[in-house]
């Protein structure tokens, strides 16, 4: 790592009178940067954001809500990537507050790793229905995708929370007061979509950015790369992880993308909705699609319908407005064990992430 | 979720590979490569069951590096 202590030193030797701060939106990079203790190397002037880089966190509640009922009530089997088990939907006390929660009232519920395990199940169960929760970013959405146009059982269906990443930080620049100085863009997301993705960063908005990927040496000279972009002036997408990241991203997977899904409009949990940051099945694929298939058991009259658990700051967190532990409950209400909001289930909450690296006590924000 | 993780392809089977990563054996899915597929010998990046990308052996190695030390500190 003789590299990082030279990229520490050159990003030493810059001068800023105020504090900069640099936004990553991927839970790969805010676990890199809390587990090799990035914050505590760095100038004092700089800050390391975690911004909106996990999408079991931004699922929208009710689609957790409708995952559970479909479970408890309309006998499917539902699948879906462990992180999602333990996210808490707003119900009255006593009843079902997640899918593990269902899972335990006898409801039969799969933890997968891949959407071929999805596929797999269906093939095992062919006379059952069976149900892929699939929440995730485009890295995630796009292998939903390719199983899709592979071909899947017709008792599979997909209940898709499929979330764009860009779109999240457009919203955030276009509000005006973006909370950041320049952007660290997603190594895996790059992967699939292309680096130039996030040139709209540079030319609409004039904020340094620079694609990393998740070891120290690349997170540092993205650091590096913006920073320098900020004292000379000048402005480009800077790629630090040309090894994996390359321009056009992997094409077969844009265009398997592109045949199954379409962009569209989409809720984020706690935050609202954010324009063409979501997939949705097209209409070729209909006979797949678990919103189309099973009856709509969401409740929008529910109390706190589509929020934040009651006194859970997670939206905040996301948007890269408050660091996890200036949320009042954290390490106190809120802990892994007993996690109040979807940032201290997920494994790429920033609340989680923070707490396994060590931070145990809450601030004032 | 989104941990990728460098894997060795053993053999492949249509759009099926038999990949590798210390020790650890999986079938993984190349369909989403069918632009540039690998062949035998291979590391290519691997997120949930598919290969999204190829990546250099050196590379690969590296980030087997950093991914233990990360689980380790998950585990504990
Ligand atoms: S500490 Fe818990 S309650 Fe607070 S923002 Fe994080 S997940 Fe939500």
């Amino acid at each position: 790592m003789d590299n990082a202590r030279a990229w520490l030193d050159k990003i030493h030797a810059f001068e800023f009178d105020r504090p900069i701060k640099i936004m990553n939106v991927c839970g790969g990079h805010e676990r890199s940067i809390t587990h090799a203790g990035m914050r505590g190397a760095l100038p004092k002037w700089l800050e390391l954001v975690p911004g909106p880089g996990c999408p079991v966190c931004v699922c929208p509640e009710e689609d957790v809500y409708q995952a559970i009922r479909l479970a408890l009530h309309d006998k499917v089997i539902l699948v879906a990537f462990g992180d999602m088990l333990r996210v808490p939907v707003n119900v009255k006390k006593g009843e079902v507050r997640s899918l593990a929660e269902a899972q335990a009232a006898g409801a039969d519920i799969r933890p997968i790793a891949s959407p071929i395990d999805a596929r797999r199940i269906a093939q095992d169960n062919p006379d059952r229905p069976v149900v892929f929760f699939a929440a995730g970013f485009e890295t995630t959405t796009a292998p939903t995708a390719a199983m899709l146009a592979e071909g899947i059982p017709d008792n599979l269906s997909i209940l898709l929370s499929g979330r764009l990443t860009w779109p999240a930080v457009a919203m955030l620049l276009d509000s005006g007061s973006p909370g950041f100085d320049a952007l660290v863009a997603p190594g895996h997301v790059s992967t699939v979509m292309g680096p130039e993705e996030w040139s709209f960063v540079i030319d609409r908005h004039e904020i340094p950015a620079a694609v990393a990927g998740f070891g120290t040496e690349s997170l540092l000279a993205s650091f590096y790369s913006v920073l320098r972009q900020l004292k000379t002036g000048e402005r480009f997408l800077d790629n630090c992880y040309r090894e994996v990241a390359h321009p056009g991203g992997n094409p077969t997977g844009r265009r398997l993308l592109d045949h199954t899904l379409e962009v569209v409009d989409a809720n984020w949990r706690g935050i609202g909705i954010i324009p063409n940051s979501g997939y949705a099945l097209r209409p070729a694929f209909a006979q797949h699609d678990a919103r189309l298939l099973f009856p709509d058991h969401t409740d929008p009259g529910r109390r706190r319908a589509g929020e934040m658990p009651p006194g859970c700051d997670c939206a905040q967190v996301v948007l890269g407005k408050i660091y996890p532990n200036q949320c009042r409950i954290y390490g106190k209400a809120c802990t892994p064990r007993n996690p109040v909001g979807p940032c201290m289930v997920s494994d790429e909450g920033a609340c989680r992430i923070w707490w396994a690296g060590g931070v145990r006590v809450a601030v004032d924000a | 979720m989104c941990l990728a993780i460098p894997m060795q392809i053993e053999s492949i089977d249509g759009f099926t590979a038999r990949c590798q990563a210390k020790g650890v054996w999986r079938d993984v899915s190349l369909f989403m490569m069918q632009d540039t597929l690998p062949v035998v010998g291979d590391f290519v990046m691997v997120h949930v069951g598919y290969a999204i990308q190829k990546i250099d052996e050196s590379d690969a190695r590296t980030t087997w590096e950093l991914l233990d030390q990360i689980l380790e500190e998950n585990g504990a």
